[in-house]
Protein backbone atom coordinates (compact mmCIF):
# COMPACT_ATOMS: atom_id res chain seq x y z
CA UNK A 1 0.00 0.00 0.00
CA UNK A 2 2.78 2.44 0.49
CA UNK A 3 4.55 1.49 -2.32
CA UNK A 4 1.27 1.96 -4.27
CA UNK A 5 1.53 5.28 -2.81
CA UNK A 6 4.82 6.07 -3.42
CA UNK A 7 4.57 5.16 -7.22
CA UNK A 8 1.37 7.81 -7.21
CA UNK A 9 3.12 10.52 -5.47
CA UNK A 10 6.33 10.16 -8.02
CA UNK A 11 4.37 10.14 -10.91
CA UNK A 12 2.54 13.07 -9.81
CA UNK A 13 6.25 15.14 -9.86
CA UNK A 14 6.56 14.19 -12.86
CA UNK A 15 3.46 15.31 -14.20
CA UNK A 16 3.86 18.57 -12.72
CA UNK A 17 7.66 18.55 -14.31
CA UNK A 18 6.05 17.84 -17.56
CA UNK A 19 3.55 20.54 -16.94
CA UNK A 20 5.74 23.01 -16.17
CA UNK A 21 8.26 22.64 -18.58
CA UNK A 22 5.88 21.54 -21.29
CA UNK A 23 7.35 23.89 -24.28
CA UNK A 24 10.44 23.73 -24.21
CA UNK A 25 10.48 19.85 -24.37
CA UNK A 26 8.03 19.81 -27.04
CA UNK A 27 10.84 21.91 -28.79
CA UNK A 28 12.68 19.57 -28.35
CA UNK A 29 10.90 16.38 -29.15
CA UNK A 30 9.88 18.57 -32.24
CA UNK A 31 13.58 19.14 -33.08
CA UNK A 32 14.49 15.64 -32.25
CA UNK A 33 11.52 14.55 -34.78
CA UNK A 34 12.39 17.31 -37.69
CA UNK A 35 16.20 16.06 -37.55
CA UNK A 36 15.37 12.69 -38.02
CA UNK A 37 12.60 13.23 -41.13
CA UNK A 38 15.16 14.78 -43.01
CA UNK A 39 17.93 12.40 -41.92
CA UNK A 40 15.98 9.50 -42.90
CA UNK A 41 14.53 10.66 -46.12
CA UNK A 42 18.04 11.35 -46.77
CA UNK A 43 19.48 8.42 -45.68
CA UNK A 44 16.46 6.62 -47.62
CA UNK A 45 17.57 7.80 -51.31
CA UNK A 46 21.53 7.42 -50.61
CA UNK A 47 20.64 3.70 -49.74
CA UNK A 48 18.25 3.29 -52.93
CA UNK A 49 20.99 4.75 -55.29
CA UNK A 50 24.44 3.76 -53.46
CA UNK A 51 22.85 -0.02 -53.00
CA UNK A 52 21.62 -0.45 -56.20
CA UNK A 53 25.00 0.89 -57.60
CA UNK A 54 26.59 -1.68 -55.42
CA UNK A 55 24.38 -4.85 -56.62
CA UNK A 56 24.90 -4.28 -59.78
CA UNK A 57 28.13 -3.26 -59.86
CA UNK A 58 28.42 -0.04 -61.85
CA UNK A 59 32.00 0.86 -62.26
CA UNK A 60 33.40 3.69 -60.51
CA UNK A 61 30.05 4.58 -58.54
CA UNK A 62 30.13 1.23 -56.89
CA UNK A 63 34.03 1.19 -55.98
CA UNK A 64 33.58 4.74 -54.52
CA UNK A 65 29.86 3.82 -52.44
CA UNK A 66 32.17 0.88 -51.21
CA UNK A 67 34.99 3.21 -49.96
CA UNK A 68 32.41 5.66 -48.20
CA UNK A 69 30.47 2.61 -46.83
CA UNK A 70 33.59 1.50 -45.08
CA UNK A 71 35.01 4.45 -43.98
CA UNK A 72 31.57 5.43 -41.98
CA UNK A 73 30.98 2.06 -40.59
CA UNK A 74 34.49 1.42 -39.03
CA UNK A 75 34.82 5.32 -37.25
CA UNK A 76 32.91 6.20 -34.48
CA UNK A 77 29.91 8.65 -35.50
CA UNK A 78 30.85 11.20 -32.90
CA UNK A 79 34.24 11.68 -34.58
CA UNK A 80 32.37 12.26 -37.47
CA UNK A 81 30.62 15.03 -35.83
CA UNK A 82 33.09 16.40 -34.48
CA UNK A 83 34.56 16.32 -38.16
CA UNK A 84 31.95 18.62 -39.81
CA UNK A 85 31.45 21.14 -36.66
CA UNK A 86 34.77 21.64 -35.17
CA UNK A 87 37.47 20.68 -38.00
CA UNK A 88 35.65 21.62 -40.71
CA UNK A 89 36.03 25.54 -39.65
CA UNK A 90 39.97 25.08 -40.21
CA UNK A 91 39.35 25.11 -43.83
CA UNK A 92 36.37 27.84 -43.88
CA UNK A 93 33.68 25.83 -43.54
CA UNK A 94 31.79 26.62 -41.11
CA UNK A 95 28.43 24.51 -40.50
CA UNK A 96 25.53 25.94 -38.42
CA UNK A 97 24.45 23.59 -35.63
CA UNK A 98 21.31 22.58 -37.35
CA UNK A 99 22.90 21.36 -40.34
CA UNK A 100 25.36 19.12 -38.49
CA UNK A 101 22.59 17.35 -37.52
CA UNK A 102 20.70 16.28 -39.69
CA UNK A 103 23.72 15.84 -42.19
CA UNK A 104 26.15 13.88 -39.96
CA UNK A 105 22.59 11.36 -39.34
CA UNK A 106 21.88 11.03 -42.72
CA UNK A 107 25.58 10.42 -44.07
CA UNK A 108 26.00 7.47 -41.32
CA UNK A 109 22.26 6.17 -41.73
CA UNK A 110 23.00 6.51 -45.55
CA UNK A 111 26.25 3.93 -45.62
CA UNK A 112 24.43 1.84 -43.17
CA UNK A 113 21.64 1.58 -45.68
CA UNK A 114 23.58 1.11 -48.29
CA UNK A 115 24.49 -2.18 -47.05
CA UNK A 116 20.61 -2.71 -46.11
CA UNK A 117 19.46 -1.91 -49.96
CA UNK A 118 22.34 -4.05 -51.36
CA UNK A 119 21.76 -7.24 -49.20
CA UNK A 120 18.22 -6.62 -50.12
CA UNK A 121 18.55 -6.17 -53.64
CA UNK A 122 21.47 -9.21 -54.23
CA UNK A 123 18.72 -11.78 -52.46
CA UNK A 124 16.19 -11.51 -55.25
CA UNK A 125 16.66 -14.97 -57.44
CA UNK A 126 18.02 -14.09 -60.96
CA UNK A 127 14.97 -16.25 -62.09
CA UNK A 128 12.48 -13.45 -61.50
CA UNK A 129 14.72 -10.79 -63.10
CA UNK A 130 14.93 -13.26 -65.98
CA UNK A 131 11.16 -13.69 -65.96
CA UNK A 132 11.20 -9.69 -65.98
CA UNK A 133 13.31 -9.55 -69.00
CA UNK A 134 11.65 -12.67 -70.80
CA UNK A 135 8.54 -10.26 -70.08
CA UNK A 136 10.49 -7.80 -72.62
CA UNK A 137 11.40 -4.95 -69.83
CA UNK A 138 14.62 -3.37 -70.08
CA UNK A 139 17.36 -3.07 -67.43
CA UNK A 140 15.96 -0.13 -65.90
CA UNK A 141 12.10 -1.55 -66.22
CA UNK A 142 13.28 -4.61 -65.08
CA UNK A 143 14.70 -2.88 -62.17
CA UNK A 144 12.08 -0.85 -61.03
CA UNK A 145 9.41 -3.15 -61.59
CA UNK A 146 10.97 -6.64 -59.94
CA UNK A 147 13.98 -5.85 -58.11
CA UNK A 148 13.33 -2.88 -56.38
CA UNK A 149 9.88 -3.81 -54.63
CA UNK A 150 11.17 -7.44 -53.82
CA UNK A 151 14.21 -6.64 -53.02
CA UNK A 152 12.72 -3.61 -51.03
CA UNK A 153 10.67 -5.63 -49.02
CA UNK A 154 13.70 -7.46 -48.39
CA UNK A 155 15.76 -4.90 -46.94
CA UNK A 156 12.67 -3.12 -45.06
CA UNK A 157 13.23 -4.85 -41.56
CA UNK A 158 17.40 -4.01 -41.43
CA UNK A 159 16.53 -0.01 -43.31
CA UNK A 160 13.42 0.38 -40.62
CA UNK A 161 16.52 -0.86 -37.68
CA UNK A 162 18.85 1.61 -39.26
CA UNK A 163 16.01 4.97 -38.94
CA UNK A 164 15.60 3.65 -35.18
CA UNK A 165 19.20 4.35 -34.84
CA UNK A 166 19.50 7.37 -36.74
CA UNK A 167 16.60 8.69 -34.29
CA UNK A 168 18.82 7.37 -31.07
CA UNK A 169 21.96 9.05 -33.27
CA UNK A 170 20.48 12.76 -32.84
CA UNK A 171 21.10 13.13 -29.50
CA UNK A 172 24.63 12.91 -29.88
CA UNK A 173 23.95 16.68 -31.23
CA UNK A 174 24.42 17.13 -27.77
CA UNK A 175 27.94 17.85 -28.11
CA UNK A 176 27.60 20.55 -30.60
CA UNK A 177 24.31 22.18 -28.28
CA UNK A 178 21.59 21.76 -30.89
CA UNK A 179 18.65 22.02 -28.54
CA UNK A 180 16.90 19.01 -29.55
CA UNK A 181 15.66 16.56 -26.64
CA UNK A 182 18.97 15.24 -25.34
CA UNK A 183 20.35 18.55 -24.96
CA UNK A 184 16.84 19.98 -23.97
CA UNK A 185 16.55 17.86 -20.77
CA UNK A 186 19.88 18.23 -19.72
CA UNK A 187 19.67 22.21 -19.63
CA UNK A 188 16.01 21.58 -17.99
CA UNK A 189 17.76 19.74 -15.23
CA UNK A 190 20.59 21.98 -14.91
CA UNK A 191 17.98 24.66 -14.50
CA UNK A 192 15.87 22.49 -12.11
CA UNK A 193 17.74 20.59 -10.33
CA UNK A 194 14.86 18.12 -10.53
CA UNK A 195 17.17 15.28 -11.90
CA UNK A 196 15.17 12.04 -11.55
CA UNK A 197 12.34 13.07 -13.25
CA UNK A 198 14.42 14.64 -16.26
CA UNK A 199 15.70 11.85 -16.91
CA UNK A 200 12.70 9.83 -16.16
CA UNK A 201 10.92 11.79 -19.36
CA UNK A 202 13.88 11.62 -21.53
CA UNK A 203 14.03 7.87 -20.95
CA UNK A 204 10.20 7.72 -21.80
CA UNK A 205 9.86 9.79 -24.16
CA UNK A 206 12.65 8.06 -26.46
CA UNK A 207 11.83 4.25 -25.35
CA UNK A 208 8.27 5.77 -26.67
CA UNK A 209 9.50 6.42 -30.18
CA UNK A 210 11.89 3.41 -30.69
CA UNK A 211 9.28 1.24 -29.65
CA UNK A 212 6.62 2.43 -32.03
CA UNK A 213 8.86 2.40 -34.90
CA UNK A 214 10.12 -1.52 -34.04
CA UNK A 215 6.34 -2.27 -33.72
CA UNK A 216 6.07 -0.71 -36.94
CA UNK A 217 8.72 -3.45 -38.18
CA UNK A 218 6.09 -5.88 -37.76
CA UNK A 219 2.73 -4.44 -39.07
CA UNK A 220 4.49 -3.68 -41.98
CA UNK A 221 6.29 -6.87 -42.44
CA UNK A 222 2.61 -8.97 -42.17
CA UNK A 223 1.14 -5.70 -44.94
CA UNK A 224 3.84 -5.98 -47.27
CA UNK A 225 4.75 -9.78 -47.66
CA UNK A 226 5.31 -11.35 -51.08
CA UNK A 227 2.50 -13.32 -51.92
CA UNK A 228 4.38 -16.56 -51.62
CA UNK A 229 5.45 -15.62 -48.06
CA UNK A 230 2.38 -15.24 -46.94
CA UNK A 231 0.87 -18.47 -47.70
CA UNK B 1 61.72 14.34 -43.27
CA UNK B 2 61.08 15.26 -40.00
CA UNK B 3 57.69 15.74 -38.62
CA UNK B 4 56.51 19.23 -37.53
CA UNK B 5 57.20 19.91 -33.54
CA UNK B 6 53.36 19.91 -32.34
CA UNK B 7 53.06 15.88 -33.14
CA UNK B 8 55.09 14.37 -30.81
CA UNK B 9 53.34 15.16 -27.30
CA UNK B 10 50.14 15.34 -28.49
CA UNK B 11 50.36 11.77 -30.15
CA UNK B 12 51.92 10.61 -26.92
CA UNK B 13 49.27 11.65 -25.03
CA UNK B 14 46.51 10.86 -27.42
CA UNK B 15 48.20 6.96 -27.57
CA UNK B 16 49.27 6.31 -23.85
CA UNK B 17 46.34 8.11 -22.12
CA UNK B 18 43.45 8.06 -24.66
CA UNK B 19 43.86 5.04 -26.56
CA UNK B 20 44.86 2.97 -23.90
CA UNK B 21 41.87 4.26 -21.98
CA UNK B 22 39.74 3.79 -24.78
CA UNK B 23 41.02 -0.23 -25.08
CA UNK B 24 40.44 -0.68 -21.07
CA UNK B 25 37.09 0.04 -21.08
CA UNK B 26 36.18 -1.91 -24.72
CA UNK B 27 37.47 -4.58 -22.94
CA UNK B 28 35.53 -4.16 -19.45
CA UNK B 29 32.28 -3.98 -21.68
CA UNK B 30 32.80 -6.78 -24.20
CA UNK B 31 33.35 -9.14 -21.05
CA UNK B 32 30.58 -7.99 -18.67
CA UNK B 33 28.45 -7.87 -21.94
CA UNK B 34 29.07 -11.16 -22.98
CA UNK B 35 28.82 -12.77 -19.76
CA UNK B 36 25.54 -11.03 -18.42
CA UNK B 37 24.35 -11.24 -21.68
CA UNK B 38 24.77 -15.03 -22.75
CA UNK B 39 23.10 -15.83 -18.84
CA UNK B 40 20.08 -13.39 -19.73
CA UNK B 41 19.56 -14.89 -23.07
CA UNK B 42 19.93 -18.72 -21.75
CA UNK B 43 17.34 -17.70 -19.06
CA UNK B 44 15.24 -16.07 -21.46
CA UNK B 45 14.54 -19.79 -23.38
CA UNK B 46 12.79 -20.69 -19.59
CA UNK B 47 9.28 -20.83 -20.26
CA UNK B 48 8.55 -19.04 -17.19
CA UNK B 49 6.82 -15.73 -18.13
CA UNK B 50 7.91 -13.73 -14.80
CA UNK B 51 11.45 -14.07 -15.90
CA UNK B 52 10.77 -13.77 -19.49
CA UNK B 53 9.04 -10.61 -18.86
CA UNK B 54 11.69 -9.14 -16.96
CA UNK B 55 14.58 -9.74 -18.99
CA UNK B 56 12.14 -8.97 -22.36
CA UNK B 57 11.95 -5.91 -20.42
CA UNK B 58 15.78 -5.22 -19.92
CA UNK B 59 16.72 -6.34 -23.29
CA UNK B 60 13.88 -3.34 -24.91
CA UNK B 61 14.90 -0.60 -22.49
CA UNK B 62 18.52 -0.31 -22.84
CA UNK B 63 18.81 -1.64 -26.35
CA UNK B 64 16.00 1.12 -26.80
CA UNK B 65 17.43 3.94 -25.17
CA UNK B 66 20.46 6.32 -27.03
CA UNK B 67 23.58 4.61 -25.24
CA UNK B 68 24.16 8.59 -24.42
CA UNK B 69 20.96 9.19 -22.12
CA UNK B 70 22.10 5.70 -20.48
CA UNK B 71 25.40 7.18 -19.59
CA UNK B 72 23.36 10.32 -18.46
CA UNK B 73 21.22 8.40 -16.41
CA UNK B 74 24.22 6.51 -14.64
CA UNK B 75 26.38 9.68 -14.07
CA UNK B 76 23.68 12.09 -13.01
CA UNK B 77 20.74 10.82 -12.33
CA UNK B 78 21.98 7.63 -9.80
CA UNK B 79 24.38 10.22 -7.60
CA UNK B 80 21.10 11.74 -6.58
CA UNK B 81 19.36 8.67 -6.35
CA UNK B 82 22.29 7.41 -3.60
CA UNK B 83 25.31 8.54 -2.58
CA UNK B 84 26.82 5.28 -3.05
CA UNK B 85 26.18 5.10 -6.58
CA UNK B 86 28.90 7.35 -7.94
CA UNK B 87 31.14 6.47 -10.13
CA UNK B 88 33.73 8.17 -12.13
CA UNK B 89 33.39 8.94 -16.06
CA UNK B 90 35.30 5.84 -17.09
CA UNK B 91 33.13 3.23 -14.93
CA UNK B 92 30.10 5.16 -15.87
CA UNK B 93 30.75 4.76 -18.93
CA UNK B 94 31.50 1.05 -19.28
CA UNK B 95 28.45 0.05 -17.07
CA UNK B 96 26.49 2.21 -19.62
CA UNK B 97 28.25 -0.05 -22.61
CA UNK B 98 27.27 -2.93 -20.46
CA UNK B 99 24.41 -2.83 -20.44
CA UNK B 100 23.23 -1.78 -23.79
CA UNK B 101 26.04 -4.83 -24.95
CA UNK B 102 24.66 -7.44 -22.27
CA UNK B 103 21.09 -6.27 -24.46
CA UNK B 104 22.36 -7.31 -27.66
CA UNK B 105 24.52 -10.30 -26.73
CA UNK B 106 21.07 -11.39 -24.57
CA UNK B 107 19.28 -11.52 -27.75
CA UNK B 108 21.64 -12.96 -30.05
CA UNK B 109 22.12 -15.91 -27.12
CA UNK B 110 18.06 -16.49 -27.04
CA UNK B 111 18.27 -17.44 -30.92
CA UNK B 112 21.81 -19.31 -30.15
CA UNK B 113 20.93 -21.72 -27.52
CA UNK B 114 16.96 -22.24 -29.63
CA UNK B 115 19.18 -22.94 -32.75
CA UNK B 116 20.18 -26.11 -31.09
CA UNK B 117 18.19 -29.31 -31.77
CA UNK B 118 16.08 -30.74 -28.93
CA UNK B 119 18.04 -34.16 -29.37
CA UNK B 120 20.69 -32.07 -27.30
CA UNK B 121 18.96 -31.39 -24.49
CA UNK B 122 17.51 -34.83 -24.44
CA UNK B 123 20.70 -36.57 -24.77
CA UNK B 124 21.94 -34.33 -21.64
CA UNK B 125 19.13 -34.83 -19.63
CA UNK B 126 19.28 -38.47 -20.32
CA UNK B 127 23.39 -38.59 -19.10
CA UNK B 128 21.93 -36.78 -16.01
CA UNK B 129 22.59 -33.40 -16.00
CA UNK B 130 20.44 -30.86 -14.43
CA UNK B 131 19.34 -27.39 -16.36
CA UNK B 132 22.69 -26.01 -15.22
CA UNK B 133 24.94 -28.26 -16.41
CA UNK B 134 23.06 -29.03 -19.64
CA UNK B 135 23.19 -25.48 -20.32
CA UNK B 136 26.92 -24.90 -19.53
CA UNK B 137 28.33 -28.26 -20.69
CA UNK B 138 26.48 -29.35 -23.65
CA UNK B 139 23.72 -26.28 -24.96
CA UNK B 140 26.19 -23.07 -24.69
CA UNK B 141 29.55 -24.80 -26.53
CA UNK B 142 27.47 -25.16 -29.49
CA UNK B 143 25.55 -22.15 -29.26
CA UNK B 144 29.10 -20.12 -29.01
CA UNK B 145 29.82 -20.95 -32.27
CA UNK B 146 26.74 -19.42 -33.52
CA UNK B 147 27.27 -16.12 -30.87
CA UNK B 148 30.79 -15.61 -32.17
CA UNK B 149 30.26 -13.47 -35.11
CA UNK B 150 27.58 -11.23 -33.37
CA UNK B 151 29.85 -10.59 -30.71
CA UNK B 152 33.24 -9.33 -32.93
CA UNK B 153 30.64 -7.17 -34.82
CA UNK B 154 29.79 -6.09 -31.12
CA UNK B 155 33.13 -5.26 -30.05
CA UNK B 156 33.38 -3.20 -33.30
CA UNK B 157 30.56 -1.17 -32.02
CA UNK B 158 31.75 -1.09 -28.43
CA UNK B 159 34.79 0.64 -29.18
CA UNK B 160 33.76 2.90 -31.31
CA UNK B 161 30.71 3.90 -29.26
CA UNK B 162 33.47 4.43 -26.09
CA UNK B 163 33.65 7.68 -27.85
CA UNK B 164 30.38 8.65 -26.34
CA UNK B 165 32.30 8.44 -23.00
CA UNK B 166 33.95 12.12 -24.23
CA UNK B 167 30.37 13.82 -23.46
CA UNK B 168 30.95 12.78 -19.52
CA UNK B 169 34.62 13.97 -19.86
CA UNK B 170 36.03 10.64 -19.43
CA UNK B 171 39.78 10.85 -20.68
CA UNK B 172 39.22 7.92 -23.94
CA UNK B 173 40.87 8.48 -27.17
CA UNK B 174 38.30 11.47 -28.32
CA UNK B 175 38.30 13.38 -25.25
CA UNK B 176 42.23 13.27 -25.21
CA UNK B 177 42.10 14.27 -29.16
CA UNK B 178 39.74 17.20 -28.04
CA UNK B 179 41.90 18.96 -24.80
CA UNK B 180 45.04 18.75 -27.54
CA UNK B 181 43.11 20.51 -30.22
CA UNK B 182 41.76 23.05 -27.37
CA UNK B 183 45.44 23.45 -26.25
CA UNK B 184 46.88 24.03 -29.78
CA UNK B 185 44.11 26.79 -30.42
CA UNK B 186 44.65 27.93 -26.97
CA UNK B 187 48.85 28.67 -28.17
CA UNK B 188 47.62 30.24 -31.74
CA UNK B 189 47.66 26.66 -33.61
CA UNK B 190 44.85 25.14 -35.91
CA UNK B 191 45.29 21.20 -35.72
CA UNK B 192 42.18 20.18 -35.74
CA UNK B 193 41.44 18.33 -38.70
CA UNK B 194 45.02 16.48 -38.24
CA UNK B 195 44.21 15.45 -34.98
CA UNK B 196 40.42 14.63 -35.29
CA UNK B 197 41.31 12.85 -38.57
CA UNK B 198 43.92 10.90 -37.08
CA UNK B 199 41.26 9.47 -34.62
CA UNK B 200 39.29 8.68 -37.27
CA UNK B 201 42.46 6.63 -38.52
CA UNK B 202 43.02 4.62 -35.40
CA UNK B 203 39.07 3.74 -35.12
CA UNK B 204 39.47 2.57 -38.81
CA UNK B 205 42.59 0.83 -38.19
CA UNK B 206 41.14 -1.59 -35.34
CA UNK B 207 37.40 -1.92 -36.66
CA UNK B 208 37.90 -2.44 -40.43
CA UNK B 209 39.86 -6.04 -40.03
CA UNK B 210 37.11 -6.58 -36.89
CA UNK B 211 34.59 -6.24 -39.53
CA UNK B 212 35.74 -8.47 -42.06
CA UNK B 213 36.21 -11.07 -39.57
CA UNK B 214 32.78 -11.19 -38.50
CA UNK B 215 31.73 -11.41 -41.90
CA UNK B 216 34.21 -14.46 -42.53
CA UNK B 217 32.98 -15.80 -39.39
CA UNK B 218 29.45 -15.12 -40.83
CA UNK B 219 30.01 -16.93 -44.05
CA UNK B 220 32.16 -19.95 -42.27
CA UNK B 221 30.15 -20.91 -39.25
CA UNK B 222 26.56 -20.52 -40.25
Amino acid sequence: MTELLFTLAFLGEVWSFVEENADELAAGLRRTLTVSAIAIAGAFAIGLVLGAARAYRIPVVSQLAAIYVEIIRNTPILVQIFMLYFALPQVGIRLEAFTVAWLSVMIWGGAFNTENFRAGFEAVPARYREAGLALGFRGAGTFLNVTLPIGGRIALPSSINTYISVVKNTSLMYVIAYPELTTTALQINALTLETVETFTVLAVTYLVIVWTLSASIRLLEGHLALPEDAR
Amino acid sequence: MTLPDWIEPVARYMLEEGLANTLKVSAVALVGSALIGITLGTLLTIHFLPTRALIRLYIEVWRGLPILVTIFIIFFALPSVSDRLRFDSLTAAAIGLILWGSAQVAEATRGAVQSIPREQHEAAAGLGFGWVGRHVFVILPQALRRLLPPIVGLLVNIIQNTTIAQVIGAPELLETAERQVERLTFEGEQHAIEIYGAVMVVFFIISFPLTRLAAYLERRLI
